[in-house]
């Protein structure tokens, strides 16, 4: 059979993190398995040619889903990504992330894919990225230096970099709980169906209080070379937002966003498909939130 | 390095001893000689070597073969029982499910898998269930109405 061969590396499964930390301070090169949706791809085309495999995904308290109404979530860096498809408390209290791993990939490619992997892959259009940034999510770590919280938001560096460590490991990620009148909406205009050659995607997540809509989050895809936040943007919503206010939302995420020409679409035609998403979904949170019954 | 592996396949428990840097497709095929599931793409694309693990679809290709060590593995050979065919493999003969051929295997597999967890699902949940199965004929149209048919004879 003619497949792309792996070049040899020894597949390791710790039990412990300290049995890891020992593989990731040795001389060798070392990867962290989790899925290996990414990993893999990059040893087939030789980007990655590792010595040793870590399989993380056996280690305790890896694979744990807790969530509380004064503490909120926390998701073990094993749980797939079909978790946040199936799982009730994933419906019922952070339905962004729900909508937005229904998109993601395929079932075979969720059923894998881990958070921990999916955070770590640091993609510009990591559509797990967008979601979790509108949810203030915590990136927890261990190295054999201890324990680390990094925000989602600083953690994202640019060009595939992250704030991790050469032997860091994602433990697990921690969202905050979040008020019953939550809403969020993920757009995302792609070549492919499973979501491959994306031309741009948009997250957008807000809370109603009183008659306010407050805590806006918008959230970029494929826009520059990290998902990111448009901090301005969101601020310009507090409130009671109006044409006016989604206008103005719209023209600084613009100025803030810097597309790149891809062979499947020109950066200002993903200019335009981003304002166009945006727009659409700024506008069904604020119909969503303003319908609900005060 | 050499693992010492035991899980079950179509049924049947199973020891091997695999390197590290082989793939559940190539355990199968090659020294399984279960050669239902197909090599298309090793990008987790196609689809065309989905086999169900622990009761879950997932891509042959994209896992390794020391990852098997202890799961239940269930490949197209597995679906009939003895030299009757599963309802589904009947359905995509009767309505052209099959074109070539190449994609069927794995379209068989996420159909028996959206199967066990929706007995009568709506056409846009199967679309939802292939969207990893790509089908370089173009013969979606009937493999859908394949699915359809034989979800609605069942029980
Ligand atoms: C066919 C296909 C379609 C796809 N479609 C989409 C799509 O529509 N939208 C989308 O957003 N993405 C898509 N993807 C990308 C997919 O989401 C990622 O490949 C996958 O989620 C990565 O997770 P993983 O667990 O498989 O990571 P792995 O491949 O195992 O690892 C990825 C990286 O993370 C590191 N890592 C793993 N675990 C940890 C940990 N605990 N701590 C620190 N580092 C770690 C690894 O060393 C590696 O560098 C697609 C991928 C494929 C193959
Ligand atoms: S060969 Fe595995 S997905 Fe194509
Ligand atoms: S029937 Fe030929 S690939 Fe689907």
């Amino acid at each position: 059979m003619e497949t792309r061969d792996l070049k040899p590396f020894h597949y390791i499964r710790p039990e412990s993190l300290q049995e890891a930390g020992r593989y990731l301070a040795s001389e060798e090169a070392v990867k962290l398995l989790g899925g290996g949706n990414t990993l893999l791809l990059q040893i087939r085309s030789g980007q990655e040619s590792p010595d040793i495999l870590l399989d993380v995904k056996h280690l305790p308290g890896f694979g744990d889903v807790r969530y509380h109404h004064n503490q909120g979530l926390k998701l073990g860096a094993a749980v797939n990504l079909q978790h946040l498809v199936v799982g009730l408390e994933i419906r019922r209290h952070y339905p962004l992330l729900h909508q937005t791993a229904q998109k993601l990939a395929s079932p075979q490619v969720r059923n894998r894919a881990t958070i921990g992997g999916t955070l770590a892959w640091a993609s510009p259009i990591s559509e797990l990225a967008a979601a979790m940034l509108c949810y203030d999510a915590v990136c927890h770590t261990w190295s054999p230096r201890g324990h680390r919280e990094i925000p989602l938001a600083e953690f994202y560096l640019g060009d595939y970099q992250t704030a991790l460590a050469r032997d860091e490991i994602i433990t697990h990620v921690h969202l905050p709980p979040f008020p019953n009148r939550t809403y969020g909406i993920y757009h995302r205009q792609t070549v492919r169906h499973d979501g491959r050659r994306m031309i741009a995607g948009a997250a957008v997540l807000a809370y109603r209080k009183q008659q306010a809509l407050t805590h806006w989050r918008i959230a970029v895809l494929g826009m520059d070379n990290r998902p990111k936040r448009i901090p301005d943007a969101e601020a310009v919503l507090e409130g009671t937002p109006g044409e006016a206010e989604i206008a103005r939302a719209l023209e600084i995420v613009q100025e803030q966003i810097h597309p790149a020409d891809v062979d499947y679409a020109r950066a200002d035609y993903r200019r335009a498909s981003l304002n166009a998403l945006l727009k659409q979904a700024i506008t069904e949170v604020i119909h969503h939130l303003q319908s609900i019954r005060s | 390095m050499k693992h010492h592996i035991s899980f079950t396949i179509n049924g049947q428990s199973m020891e091997l001893t695999v390197l590290s840097h082989q793939t559940l497709l190539e355990v199968i095929r090659n020294d399984l000689r279960l050669t239902g599931a197909k090599h298309g793409c090793s990008t987790g694309e196609c689809g065309a070597c989905s086999v169900i693990m622990n009761g879950e679809v997932v891509n042959a290709c994209m896992v390794l073969a020391p990852e098997v060590d202890g799961t239940d593995i269930l490949t197209v050979e597995g679906l009939s029982d003895g030299e009757e065919l599963h309802p589904l493999q009947k359905s995509f003969i009767d309505h052209h499910g099959v074109q070539c051929g190449y994609c069927a295997p794995g379209m068989l597999i996420s159909a028996k898998a959206l199967l066990s967890r929706t007995s009568r699902p709506h056409e846009e949940e199967i679309r939802e269930a292939l969207v990893g199965n790509l089908c370089r004929c173009g013969a979606y149209a009937d493999i859908i109405k394949s699915i359809q048919v034989a979800s609605r004879a069942r029980r």
